[in-house]
């Protein structure tokens, strides 16, 4: 007899999710969370698309703790001087059944979290989990903890213990990690008056504002990011760790830097710095995946890399919330079959691949690359906001260039070749589909 | 016998502005008494009961504290915002039956460290507080031997035997972690909640203080200069310094008989 039935590592979005379904599915749930309360580890400031909980929480949107529903949503391309936004407003997001929010993750979270208590599931916080334990079989069939008296046995393992995922690897499931394969996340929390926020994005009551930035990190590939709370802004970079470190530059400088950019300076102007933190993210997609199944042992969330970023796409949460459940749903369907070997546990990655879990990475599977590639990140920015200067810029007595003549021009200021051009254009095309 | 922990549940964000019970704990003072009353019960086998004052959010202390190895958990169901002297009377009657009763010295949530002495006085129980070092005895006859604090420095070593009020410093002692087996079994620790009738306290209406008004004579002098000067001048002696050299029990008569004369107390 086991210490309970099925043990979730990591009270984030997919250890919660998979908590609130395996309990909803009647099971013994143990749901295990690192920090004091579950999100207090969390710094992530970015947009969450919580569609996928209509499914365990059909009235979600009425409870979670939300800042602002996201009615703006902005690709903003940088070089030195220049800005190109391409902006799409809907008001119609900011109202049900919604789209995508911001929060604050230590709500969010523990807010779902306690859906899982609510559930059934019993939660146990301030507890690390330092290993697994396998049968005479070598199955998995527990965890340790750092807790006196702290070892526990289940029937299966759910590890969503976030990126660099310790229980996934002790398993075996990563191949070698590569460095290349993550970003790290830089966010400053800056307060501003919520009536300076409303007029500054043109935002009103709960409306938000999301804009992601191609651009101004610095040289150093990645991306930048701001997204409105109620009466804060998420200003931040996401950077790649190679890149990151070959320039030698600290992320807080590199942050200093796009806050002085001419088009986001305006934005954040007599803001004031109230939090600042860090944090890995798994960011090459499917390349990077672990194996995400195992004897009594499921991976899901970022701890198995299910991390979509796909330059016009960044998501991660909804995937989390997503594997959660199916490997929630999955596990308490293993069980009750009575086989919960990587065998009797593959409904889970069945589950995935046919929902947008893995259909998503997998048809965007060479974005990831492409938006950091070095000619994306150093040579488009440059080039396409040139061709914007130039084409609105007017020079009169002299008649207005050619559309054809500027682009032949700046991609050539630009040093892009024309082979690369259209190589990058067909990759986009046809990972974008 | 019976070892009582008191526990108060506090904002333990270190932060005034935040009022949220993801922050809510307990402080470090008291820690250390939970510490201390579970290695007295270690040695004497005797039940440890945790009690705490508040509202069904702050039996989360009382879980965390039965997950550390506290037998029994009660929470006395009354509004925190009373005195300090209500809340002691509500939680000396819960507590009467126990041989020795561990608090904190003052909770860090501005805490004025009056809750042990009050609970002292209700049960007519010797008390110990503000202890620094605490020895305790192997055997269960022989007395707990404690530092208490002083001022300017100085310690009082006391030995404390029978029914007591021990208030300790949080950096004396190191609480346990609890065992996952132990947090698990806690969340399904049933509370007993004892509801208090509205106990009356009798406290006087409070003003600034202030010394008593006494008669000064009118200043008497030719010019309005002289005048001004007998009253604001400091260059000479006047008013109450003194110095003697007496003992202990005949320096307090002298200081109690010349606050009487000076009007501080009547």
């Amino acid at each position: 007899m086991t210490d309970t039935d099925i043990i979730v590592v990591g009270a984030g979005p997919a250890g919660s999710c998979a908590a609130i379904a395996a309990a909803k599915a009647g099971k013994r749930v143990v749901l295990i969370e690192r920090g004091p309360f579950p999100g207090s580890k969390n710094m992530y400031g970015g947009v969450i698309y919580p569609r996928i909980l209509d499914e365990l929480i059909p009235d979600w949107f009425e409870h979670a703790p939300i800042q602002r529903w996201i009615v703006r949503r902005s690709t903003m391309l940088l070089s030195d001087t220049g800005a190109l936004n391409i902006d799409y407003r809907s008001n119609a997001w900011g109202q049900a059944p919604y789209n995508g929010a911001t929060a604050y993750r230590p709500d969010f979270d523990n807010w779902l979290a306690q859906q899982a208590v609510a559930a059934g599931a019993e939660l146990i916080c301030s507890t690390t989990v330092t290993g697994l334990l396998r049968d005479a079989q070598g199955r998995i069939n527990g965890i340790t903890t750092d807790r006196p008296d702290g070892d526990l046995t289940a029937s299966v393992v759910i590890a969503c213990d976030g990126v660099n995922s310790f229980i996934a690897k002790e398993a075996g499931l990563y191949k070698a990690v590569d460095a290349s394969n993550y970003t790290l996340g830089v966010k400053e929390t800056l307060s501003l008056p919520k009536s300076v926020i409303d007029e500054r994005f043109g935002v009103r009551d709960n409306q938000g504002v999301d804009i992601e930035i191609l651009g101004g990190t610095s040289g150093v590939n990645g991306g930048g990011f701001i997204y409105t709370n109620l009466d804060t802004i998420a200003v931040g970079v996401v950077l790649k760790l190679p890149k990151l470190s070959a320039q030698k530059k600290r992320p807080e400088e590199i942050i200093a830097e796009l806050k002085r950019h001419p088009a986001i300076a305006p934005l954040i102007e007599g803001a004031e710095v109230i939090e600042y933190s860090a944090h890995l993210i798994p960011e090459a997609g499917l390349d990077m995946m672990p194996k995400m199944v195992a004897d009594g042992l499921l991976v899901a969330g970022d701890a198995a890399a299910l991390c979509l970023a796909a330059g016009i796409w960044l998501e991660g949460v909804n995937f989390a919330m997503a594997s959660g459940m199916y490997a929630g749903q999955s596990a308490a369907q293993a069980m009750t079959a009575g086989n919960t070997t990587a065998a009797g546990l593959q409904t889970y990655t069945k589950k995935l691949n046919e929902t947008f879990v893995l259909k998503d990475h997998k048809k965007l599977r060479k974005i990831p690359h492409l938006v950091l590639s070095d000619r994306v990140q150093h040579k488009y920015p440059g080039f396409v906001t040139g061709i914007v200067e130039r084409m609105f810029r007017v020079e009169n007595p002299h008649p207005k260039p050619g559309v054809r003549r500027i682009l032949r021009e700046e991609r050539k200021k630009a040093g892009i070749s024309l082979m690369d051009l259209v190589r990058d254009a067909l990759t986009g095309l046809k990972g974008f589909g | 016998m019976t070892i009582a922990v008191c526990l108060k549940w506090i904002n333990a964000s270190g932060q005034t502005d935040i009022d949220d019970d993801r922050f809510m704990g307990f402080s470090y003072a008291d820690q250390a008494a939970l510490e201390y009353a579970l290695r007295v019960a270690e040695n004497t086998n005797d039940e440890v009961i945790v009690v705490t004052a508040g509202p069904v959010g702050a039996e989360a202390v009382l879980r965390d504290a039965i997950a550390r190895g506290a037998q029994r958990a009660v929470r006395i169901d009354i509004d925190r915002s009373h005195d300090s002297a209500v809340i002691a009377q509500a939680i000396a009657q819960a507590v009467s039956h126990c041989s020795l009763i561990w608090c904190g010295d003052y909770s860090s949530d501005r805490g004025s460290g009056s809750v042990p002495a009050f609970i002292a006085a209700q049960l007519s129980f010797a008390q110990a507080l503000g202890l620094v070092d605490i020895v305790l005895p192997t055997g269960a006859q022989s007395p707990i031997t404690a530092l208490r604090r002083l001022d300017g420095g100085r310690r009082e070593q006391l030995e404390i035997r029978g029914q007591a009020v021990i208030s300790v410093e949080g950096s004396t002692a190191r609480l346990r972690r609890a065992s996952l087996k132990g947090s698990m079994a806690a969340n399904k620790q049933v509370i007993e909640i004892v509801t208090v009738n509205q106990v009356a306290v009798e406290t006087p209406p409070t003003r600034a203080y202030r010394p008593r008004a006494r008669a000064v004579a009118a200043p008497v002098g030719n010019s309005a200069l002289d005048r001004v000067r007998q009253i604001t001048d400091t260059s000479t002696a006047k008013g109450h310094g003194e110095t003697v050299h007496l003992e202990p029990r005949e320096a307090a008569e002298l200081i109690v008989s010349k606050l009487r004369e000076w009007g501080y107390q009547s």
